[in-house]
């Protein structure tokens, strides 16, 4: 009567190991990333025309815990540094490296009637930001304590949402859902009808840490190997700046 | 040796149920082993989000039934072609992504939407409010409720309705006394697919009502957020397995409670 079980358990052993296709790279990356890697990728495949590179996105912790459970990234990219190195002290990752900058701004949309912090703040507004545990939710949290308490408890009254992922909290703004949103600046561009709104002299910043995913020993093939290469290269970073990304201080 | 093959049959039945159990056993055993089920018991948070959970999907369901009840009867009873018509778009809410639902509300009653921007300016918000989440619940959950409903008012004999009418029943005591009775079973397993539906819906929530404890985060929000945080795996599984066992409380007692008006008199 249980027969058929080991072959349906040969059955799906062939259909695993068939899947896991030679050649081709997976780069998780925090979706803040979203426009500026096509763009690398494409630069990239200039070079290595055959190149097989898969791009996902998405918030940071939830790329860093798809890792640990065992999903088949070949590379790793976070919007800040606590997450990659999550990934190497868990000795699932190597040689993180720092790709790029971007600072915390509030993005508002193009017709807003504000044009500083202050402004805003007195106009209690509806506020979107990202959950703490995200690293640009982390960013907010971070510039809302630095802030001078009673414009931080204006912006707080105001939180209406606390998103998974920075660009869920753009959208808001640019749907006209929420007022404001705090985002990196460099995503402020992809959203339509949307500008930012620098927060002070000295704001937060983030940096985006690229690492090789080993998975605790796996050697990375050739192309993984190369197009990682390639993303710490000057070609990749000027595809950073022409997205605005500020140029890493000792890159 | 063919009669033994003939028992066969048994094995798909198994492998199903066991694909559907053996995921939530892994649920349990992660929450038991790596999760920490005690501190998020204890955890403010999670109680908002469990009461907002019971009590968004439970109001979701009395409008479904208030709104639903009459449309589906409607629909089964009406002989012109566009009410068949209409009665076959019933099944399109259902095969829309719950993202779609989303960005639909969105774009009709956002604030920027076509009727939420006057609505807004009469005083009434849906977008980030728990109306809201109750407006996502009812747009992806009611037309489980309603198709379901409309298959029993089809399946019970519009003659016996005739019958009643014409002994000198009322409409109302008709629809009562002998059209409800028929149709009972269809509409008690129809509130409970759109119970449960609400209780587990995600996408549309998100986008049109976002994401805020004790306003609009909403159990399945607390266990997305959970896993985007550093809590990781080990804090979604927590409060997950929170959400399982009170969903499988409510099903029971729903079951039970249904059971015993399978009668219905």
């Amino acid at each position: 009567m249980f027969r058929l079980i080991p072959l349906l358990l040969s059955v799906s052993l062939v259909a695993t190991a068939c899947s896991d296709g030679g050649g081709a790279a997976d780069v998780y990356a925090a979706s803040s990333l979203t426009d500026v890697l096509p763009r690398v990728v494409e630069r990239y495949r200039m070079q290595n025309p055959d190149a097989d590179i898969n791009l996902v996105f998405g918030g940071s912790q939830a790329l860093a815990t798809q890792v640990e459970e065992g999903a088949p990234a070949d590379i790793y990219i976070a919007a800040n540094r606590a997450q990659a190195q999550r990934l190497v002290d868990a000795n699932l990752a190597t040689r993180p490296v720092v790709l790029a900058e971007s600072t915390l701004v509030i993005a508002v949309r193009e017709d807003a009637p504000w044009f500083t912090v202050d402004e805003i703040a007195t106009a209690r507004p509806r506020v979107a930001v990202a959950a703490a545990g995200v690293p640009v939710g982390g960013l907010t949290e971070a510039a809302l304590d630095a802030m001078e308490p009673s414009l931080a408890a204006a912006f707080r009254a105001g939180i209406v949402t606390r998103d998974p992922s920075v660009r869920v909290v753009l959208s808001r703004v640019e749907l006209g859902e929420a007022d404001v949103a705090f985002v990196y600046a460099t995503d402020v561009p992809s959203a339509d009808g949307v500008r930012a709104i620098a927060l002070g002299e000295q704001p937060p910043s983030n940096q985006y840490v690229a690492t090789l995913v080993t998975d605790g020993g796996r050697a990375p093939d050739s192309d993984v190997e190369s197009f990682f290469a390639f993303l710490a290269g000057t070609t990749a970073e000027t595809a950073f700046v022409e997205f605005g990304f500020p140029l890493v201080a000792g890159n | 040796m063919v009669t033994q093959l003939r028992r066969l049959w048994v094995v798909p039945p198994i492998v199903f149920a066991l694909f559907f159990v053996l995921p939530l056993v892994g649920l349990f055993v992660r929450a038991l082993t790596d999760g920490d089920v005690g501190s998020e018991l204890g955890s403010g948070r999670t109680w908002d989000a469990l009461w907002l959970s019971v009590f968004t999907a439970t109001f979701s369901l009395g409008i479904s039934i208030a709104f639903g009840t009459p449309l589906a009867y409607m629909l089964a009873r009406s002989r012109s072609t566009s009410m068949r018509l209409a009665a076959s778009l019933l099944d399109l809410p259902l095969v829309l992504p719950p993202a779609v639902a989303g960005i639909a509300l969105l774009a009709m009653f956002g604030r920027r939407g076509y009727a939420g921007e006057p609505l807004e300016g009469a005083g009434i918000a849906l977008s980030f409010t728990t109306a809201g989440v109750i407006a996502a619940q009812v747009f992806v959950s009611a037309p489980y409720y309603v198709r379901t409903a409309y298959a029993g008012f089809v399946a019970a004999d519009p003659r016996f309705e005739g019958v009643a009418h014409t002994l000198g029943l009322s409409r109302w005591r008709t629809f009562r006394r002998v059209t409800l009775p028929l149709v009972w079973p269809a509409l008690a397993g129809g509130a409970v697919l759109c119970w449960a539906r609400a209780l587990g819906e995600l996408g549309a929530t998100l986008l049109f009502a976002g994401s805020l404890p004790g306003r609009t985060q909403t159990m399945p929000l607390a266990i997305l957020a959970a896993f985007e945080s550093s809590a990781g795996l080990a804090g979604a599984v927590s409060i997950a397995v929170i959400l399982v066992a009170v969903a499988l409380a409510l099903l029971v007692v729903l079951h039970r409670f249904i059971g015993s008006q399978g009668a219905y008199q």
